[in-house]
């Protein structure tokens, strides 16, 4: 190959054609990702699409029953178990996570901090199986002593283990958000005589509060496509109720309890998991990208 | 209430009027909230704690070297971790073989390739392009100065399909891994169809962390390989890669700890093994192995309504928390030992 002379009339030396291979299989790697993204919609559409000529999708969305096994279709009891559970587990982390985050940022010393935010993220990283685990073993009869008559199967105990597992989220964003503060903004408010309490409500929760608000929201998110605790938890009978109290099942669970027997490919089952599927992916898409936005418009930048 | 609304600027006081500071109020308010931020906080260590104290109260005295090495067993005294085990292990296996290569050199081409301006490149190719007369060489040359306008579009594309991947519910991966690998590609309910599943699940948290760690590396490392003669991809493979690969590693670790406690997409994809059939650890038979892994082994006990069966699943989660543990040790101390401040 002739070296090429660029604009300026310098010899260049050029990539060999191994090496452009090379770059072509990382720009494929690189693709790869897309497909992902390309295959999971792919997937959910084309297998949701084949229910919906079964089951049509008016019933789908306003049914008010999920009875599989006698072909009832409605998607109402499993949507409302999620926004449920997902609802407890917000009522839980909020405070929680906001209140870790505050007092971290504003009035953990900095030696406990560096110890206690890592403690925090294992919260995180628990797999969800151990949270079911722990919800099933410990919270549930914890709750039936306080509130008798309990059943074995509750939203709240989901809910509330799921709340756990989202506050880290919370708090860890909320923290690294409010640390972005910068310290002239609270030394300007400490010096107008506020104080520590004042300066955090005030002055940084405020400065912070996009931040705060997208992790609140993604953390949502993450509540309502978790899966383990909540099958393990609040149990497999589909339940259109607001009440806490009683078992219920999610969009995620029905698919784990689907899946879990041999549901046969092609049958109605089998492409109802789909379905829903498509419905969670919609759900938590939508959900991320509003997270996304409000970060995006609200947030403040300072030097 | 807050003093900082309330005051209003005074007027520079004469000296002799100041007066001196007054001995600051203890408030109330203030001492409630603080303590409200120390409470919640302590809440949520307190959950934590509960939570593993519960697991290891319950599971502790099931632990044995007999339940790491036996089979699986509808007997609960009986019944081993083994198969799980060995399970995870391949799953590992095929989960790094997978989306490791893949999720590092797609982190290579969007970091250090996909951003380089083409300007250079599309005069050079343009010029060529008047130079030439063959059809089909002008045609891949037109192919090539397209590709190069489109490309900074498609890298951004990229870059936030990479991110909402990452946010995608993991069971939505195990929906794709049964439609794809089970169903077209027609693999079996195995450890190979699982492995790839995780694979999947993982490829984005990878390519984010080994974006991190190659961004990490100053420019000035690959611009003094180039100036002394080495192409692009010789200074990011012989400079830029070795410097950020500790980086990548630590990133690879805890994504892989991630995918060792997922339950959900694997039991999409495989069902639940009732059977005591032990797995073989060598990954190349991962497509006749039925699927399993100690998540699975445990949310089938955990399903069981009998209490020896609770005390075993509390066992395994001790087992599969241990792991978790020492995979994120090791990733700390690679962190902390091999990473450099530039």
């Amino acid at each position: 190959m002739t070296p090429a002379r660029d604009p300026r009339g310098r010899k260049r030396t050029r990539g060999s054609l191994g090496e452009r291979a090379v770059l072509l299989a990382l720009a494929a790697a690189a693709i790869i990702s897309i497909l992902i993204t390309v295959g999971i919609v792919v997937v959910l559409v084309s297998e949701g699409a084949t229910f919906f000529t079964d089951v049509p999708i008016g019933e789908f969305f306003t049914g008010t029953e999920w009875f599989p096994v006698e072909g009832k279709y409605g998607v109402l009891p499993l949507l409302n178990a999620s926004i449920v559970i997902a609802l407890i587990a917000a009522l839980v982390a909020v405070p929680l996570g906001l209140g870790s985050a505050i007092y971290l940022s504003e009035y953990a010393p900095e030696r406990l901090r560096r110890v206690v935010k890592p403690v925090l993220e294992v919260l995180a990283g628990m797999p969800t199986i151990v949270l079911g685990f722990f919800a099933l073993d410990a919270v549930t009869p914890a709750l039936q002593k306080i509130i008798p008559g309990l059943g074995l199967y509750n939203a709240l105990a989901a809910g509330i283990v799921v709340g756990l597992l989202i506050t880290p989220l919370i708090s860890s964003l909320s923290e690294d958000s409010m640390r972005a503060v910068p310290n002239a903004m609270r030394e300007g408010a400490f010096g107008l005589g506020a104080t520590r309490r004042v300066v955090s409500l005030r002055v940084v929760v405020p400065a912070a509060l996009s931040g705060i608000v997208a992790s609140i929201v993604l953390a949502i998110s993450r509540a309502i496509g978790e899966t383990m605790a909540v099958t393990l938890a609040a149990g497999t009978v589909p339940n259109l109720s607001w009440n806490p109290l009683e078992g219920m099942q999610t969009i995620t669970a029905y698919i784990v309890q689907v899946s879990k027997g041999e549901a046969t490919r092609g049958s109605l089952q089998y492409e109802s998991i789909f379905a829903v599927g498509l419905l969670l992916f919609v759900v938590t898409l939508a959900i991320n990208i509003v997270a996304v936005r409000i970060v995006r418009r609200y947030r403040t930048v300072y030097q | 209430m807050s003093t900082a609304e309330n005051s209003t600027p005074t007027p520079a006081a004469p000296a002799a009027t100041v007066r001196p500071l007054a001995k600051k109020r203890a408030r109330p308010s203030e001492q409630a909230f603080k303590w409200l931020v120390v409470i919640l906080t302590g809440i949520t260590l307190a959950m934590l704690a509960w939570l593993i104290t519960s697991v290891v109260l319950k599971g502790a005295g099931s632990l044995s070297w007999d339940f790491l090495t036996g089979k699986p067993s509808a007997n609960p005294a009986k019944a081993g971790f083994n198969s799980a085990l060995r399970g995870s292990i391949v799953l590992m296996i095929i989960t790094i073989a997978v989306a490791w290569p893949i999720g590092v050199a797609a982190a290579l081409y969007l970091e250090k390739f996909a951003t380089q301006s083409a300007a250079l490149a599309e005069r050079r190719l343009a010029t060529k392009l008047e130079a030439t007369t063959g059809g089909a060489m002008r045609a891949w040359l037109h192919t090539r100065l397209w590709w190069l306008r489109v490309r900074p579009k498609v890298v951004h594309l990229v870059d936030v399909n990479i991110s909402n991947l990452a946010a995608v519910p993991s069971i939505i991966y195990g929906l794709l891994g049964l439609a794809i690998f089970v169903g077209i590609m027609g693999i079996q309910k195995s450890l190979l169809a699982g492995g790839l599943t995780l694979a999947v699940l993982i490829l984005p948290i990878i390519i984010i962390a080994s974006r991190e760690a190659l961004r990490a590396v100053p420019v000035s490392i690959e611009q003094g390989a180039m100036a002394l003669g080495a192409t692009r991809w010789q200074a990011v493979r012989r400079q830029v890669f070795p410097a950020a690969l500790p980086g990548i590693l630590t990133g690879t670790i805890l994504a892989v700890s991630r995918a060792i406690g997922e339950t959900a997409p694997l039991i999409v994809v495989g069902g639940i093994v009732f059977g005591t059939a032990v797995p073989s650890l060598n990954p190349l038979d991962a497509g006749n192995e039925a699927l399993f892994a100690m998540p699975l082994q445990i949310y089938f006990w955990t399903d069981q309504p009998q209490a020896s069966f609770q005390a075993i699943a509390a066992a395994g989660i001790i087992v599969l928390l241990a792991t978790l543990l020492v995979m994120n040790l090791v990733a700390i101390i690679l962190r902390n030992r091999y990473s450099k401040r530039w």
